[in-house]
């Protein structure tokens, strides 16, 4: 067994300095023994199976150094609090013996955040999954958020409604994981982001307080706790339960797709659909590059052109509406008319792009730029990173689609793709950040912000002092007041690191 | 390793998120590795230096498999993580590192004697839950078939097979497969879903048309429906369901006008409590009383409800752990219907 890497060489943490070297230690046998106490003996866990499970999450750079055969960073500890007690305890030992804690929800994570860089307590949060409450007057329902996306929707859908949150990560990631990282589901346009659809929050912060936020989220009553919480990504406590809206099921939801000649002229469409104040469930566009690889490959359309679809839902005859007004938009802009038919091929096929063999996966090296702006910049920003990555890495494909629609802008879920990345993980990893490096740089730079629903973990940390400025302190400012001891996800989100 | 014929397994499922939810037994350890994505991690160590195959926690892992197959019945591309684990459990077992109470059940495995009783075209086999556990099952499958000869003596290879005994599964069949040709019988019927697949996948008899009771019974024709429906909730097989996609179980208990509702949320997660894995009572008991256990959690009132267990090993397994679980077999509620 291979354990604990924090603790070497470190200062800060005072009194347990070099302590808990590694299983021979006893002071490691002491703090298993209190994390034993609080959550019992079935929900500490130590074995190597686990610990390599909690070793990589979906960044792309944990998977490559497992698959170059390399040893990675694993956890001391994977706990699963039962409750907001429970993780007020282990936060309380935690802060006692000065060893980092990492919110775990569902590991699907693309930026690294819930990686145990230092090593140090896991708090794998899916053992809280229950479904508390559910109000029909207020359609809203109160949950602990370790539960598993799918099965929420399952269990609010059986109750007669729905969350609409349809990510496509919706099996494998926790309501809290979203929370986390502020995510967002392929019905966005419509039912908003994880912070349009979060009531209010319990939330245990790093010295162990157990807080509620207000319970509803319009308010003037002081700046919105809710909202510093949404998007904190593990860095400034845990989020054990949330009470957030539902829907009823909607009478009628239908899609209609176009293939337009290039990619600027659907997004003139989809623009206007939007500031036309229309209310579509789901726009998506993708450029010519990704209709001829993935349109391709999952819906079968061998056309050259930018594929768009749209969607709206309520009861009929808006629907058909709106449909209506959207078809005549799209429309101005000349576009093939794929139909109805091409519309509901993309709904019923929206999750397929992701799996194996459909989604990209090592040998090559992937990423997925996602970045926000408003219409104006948009295109800029598309054209700043696509350019910055065919000058710079000939070796890399770029393509991209618009996925998330505002009244002012949309978001761009941009991918770089290496078939043939170094062999050296090292080499590849340089290469990898390099390309980020650049390319995120480019879209700061023309009024993109990174990023609109993946967040900000271990992978982009550094680029956080670019996107805020001096409004960064800010942020810093209160990790600091909330975490005097630095031990709740340290090193991820740009804050400083454990040592 | 018999696990490099899974190499595209291994690719697709060490990265992959994508059926978590229906990992039945990570819903109830909370541990990453308890999921298709875990374990292909783990083989894929293995894989890279295969000194990580004696590492006890990961056979441990690979012993805890529940074996449900709702992954690969949920995969787009259906990769196979079930003969992934099959074939890690083989190299386990070839490598001589199974844990000692595996090759303890697997001894207990071996002792098998196959007796044939009665008369009849038809052979009817009773697996070990139903003929030691539960007579009622092989006792109302026998009222409503009429006159049957009976085999039994022991598994008929399916749970050597799953515990990673290729070869000691094959000979235990070999015994079987000879018994069921002395009987004479063409048409071999079982209650029992894992011999079920066993003996329609695993080690076909030439000349012997296998069914599952359910498919038997159905093909016998109408029952008279009793005058008000009754409101059942369906426990499904995981041999029936996601191996074999098998319909009739259904098909039979809403021809006796059963009116079936979903039983927990949706009809996708693998609620047999470890049936996959054949004899998970006996090499993880305390995670089939968890499995049971959500179970009970999901069950929209497990006072009252009338569920129909698909398989006669997740009867068992949640009366083990609720003696008062209002659960009957397929049989069962047939001669219910029939008003026996
Ligand atoms: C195939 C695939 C498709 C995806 N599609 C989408 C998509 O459509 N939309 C989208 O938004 N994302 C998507 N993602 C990304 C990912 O699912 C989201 O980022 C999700 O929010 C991560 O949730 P998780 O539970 O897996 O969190 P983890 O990866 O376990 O953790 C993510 C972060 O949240 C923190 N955290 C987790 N739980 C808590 C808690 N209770 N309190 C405080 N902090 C916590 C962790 O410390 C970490 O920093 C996709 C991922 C995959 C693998
Ligand atoms: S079985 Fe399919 S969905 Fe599940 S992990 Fe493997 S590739 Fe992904």
């Amino acid at each position: 067994m291979i354990f604990p890497k924090f603790f070497i060489n470190k200062t800060r943490y005072g009194a347990v300095d070099n302590m808990l070297m590694s299983n021979q230690n006893y002071t490691y046998e002491m703090l298993r023994s209190e994390l034993t106490w609080v959550v019992g003996e079935d929900y500490v866990k130590t074995d190597d199976s686990d610990k390599l499970g909690h070793s990589i999450d979906y960044y792309w750079v944990p998977e490559l150094w497992h698959d170059r055969g390399q040893k990675g960073t694993v956890p001391d500890f994977i706990v699963h609090p039962g409750s907001a007690r429970e993780v007020s305890e282990i936060l309380k030992l935690a802060n006692n013996y000065g060893i980092p804690v990492i919110p775990w929800g569902g590991g699907s994570g693309s930026q690294g955040g819930a990686l145990p860089i230092y090593g140090g307590i896991i708090m794998d949060m899916k053992r809280m999954n229950k479904v508390l409450s559910i109000d029909p007057v207020s359609m809203t329902a109160t949950v602990e958020v370790g539960i598993n996306t799918q099965h929420l929707e399952w269990a609010v859908q059986k109750a007669g409604y729905s969350t609409m949150h349809f990510p496509a990560s919706i099996a494998c990631a926790t309501l809290g994981g979203f929370i986390a990282h502020r995510g967002t589901g392929v019905l966005s346009t419509k039912y908003g982001k994880m912070e349009d659809m979060i009531m209010s929050m319990e939330v245990v912060t790093p010295t162990g307080e157990i807080i509620n936020t207000l319970p509803v989220p319009r308010h003037a009553s002081g700046p919105d706790l809710t909202q510093l919480f949404l998007g904190s990504e593990g860095t400034l406590g845990v989020v054990t339960k949330a009470t957030m809206k539902i829907h009823p099921i909607p009478e009628s939801r239908k899609f209609h797709a176009f293939l337009f000649k290039n990619m600027h002229e659907a997004m003139a469409a989809g623009a206007k659909i939007m500031t036309s104040r229309l209310h579509p469930c789901v726009i998506r566009l993708y450029d010519e590059p990704e209709t001829a690889k993935l349109i391709k490959r999952v819906l079968g359309i061998d056309k050259q052109g930018a594929y768009l679809v749209f969607g709206f839902d309520g009861p009929e005859k808006m629907v058909d509406l709106e449909m209506e007004q959207a078809s005549t938009i799209a429309m101005e802009q000349k576009p093939e008319d794929l139909g109805s038919e091409m519309g509901e091929a993309w709904w019923e096929h929206r999750y397929k792009f992701f799996y194996p063999p459909y989604m990209f996966q090592l040998p090559q090296a992937f990423g997925t730029l996602d970045t926000v702006a408003t219409f104006s910049n948009i295109e800029n920003v598309y054209w700043a990173m696509k350019n910055t990555v065919k000058e710079n890495f000939p070796q890399a494909t770029f393509i991209g689609h618009f996925s998330h629609w505002y009244e002012w802008g949309c978001m761009l879920y941009a991918r770089f793709i290496i078939d043939n990345p170094p062999q050296d993980p090292h080499e590849a990893i340089a290469l990898y950040n390099k390309i980020w490096d650049m390319a995120i740089r480019a879209a700061i730079k023309e009024g993109g912000v990174i990023n609109e629903h993946h967040g900000v973990g271990l992978k982009l940390g550094r680029m956080m002092k670019d996107l805020y400025g001096p409004a960064f302190k800010i942020l810093q400012d209160i990790k600091q007041v909330l975490d005097p001891n630095n031990i709740m996800n340290p090193g991820k989100m740009g804050f400083k690191g454990a040592r | 390793m018999n696990i490099d014929k899974y190499l595209d397994v291994i690719k697709a499922c060490r990265f992959c998120f994508m059926c978590r939810h229906l990992a039945a037994v990570g819903n109830v350890t909370f541990k990453e590795s308890d999921t298709p994505r875990g374990r292909a991690l783990l083989l894929d160590k293995v894989r890279m230096d295969s000194k990580n195959m004696k590492n006890q926690d990961y056979i441990k892992t690979i012993y805890e498999a529940e074996l449900s197959a709702s992954c690969r019945y949920h995969c787009v591309n259906h990769y196979d993580e079930v003969g992934l684990i099959l074939g890690a459990r083989q190299d386990i077992v070839e490598s001589g590192n199974a844990p000692q109470n595996i090759r303890t059940v697997a001894d207990d495995l071996k002792k098998v004697e196959f007796t044939v009783e009665g008369t009849g075209d038809v052979l009817y086999y009773i697996d070990g839950y139903t003929k030691n556990h539960q007579p009622e099952i092989a006792s109302a499958f026998l009222q409503l078939a009429g006159n049957c000869k009976t085999i039994s003596g022991g598994d008929c290879g399916k749970a050597l097979n799953v515990l990673g005994f290729a070869e000691d599964a094959s000979i235990v069949n070999e015994k079987f497969k000879k018994a069921v040709k002395a009987s004479c019988s063409s048409t071999l019927v079982t209650s029992c879903p894992a011999s079920y697949d066993a003996l329609k996948n695993d080690f076909p008899i030439d000349g012997i048309n296998v069914m599952h009771s359910s498919e038997y019974l159905l093909s016998l024709g109408s029952i008279n429906k009793p005058s008000k429906s009754i409101n059942v909730y369906c426990i499904d097989s995981d041999y029936l369901k996601n191996y074999n996609n098998l319909t009739a179980p259904r098909e039979l208990l809403k021809s006796a006008g059963y009116k079936l509702d979903m039983f927990g949320t949706n009809l996708e997660e693998s609620y047999a409590a470890g049936e996959g894995a054949v004899i998970y009572d006996e090499i993880c008991p305390e995670l089939m009383k968890k499995l049971s256990d959500r179970v009970f959690e999901l069950a929209d009132n497990p006072e009252k409800d009338l569920i129909i267990t698909f398989s006669p090993y997740t009867k068992f397994a949640l009366k083990k752990s609720k003696p008062d679980f209002n659960a009957i077999s397929i049989e069962e509620a047939i001669l219910k219907a029939k008003g026996n």
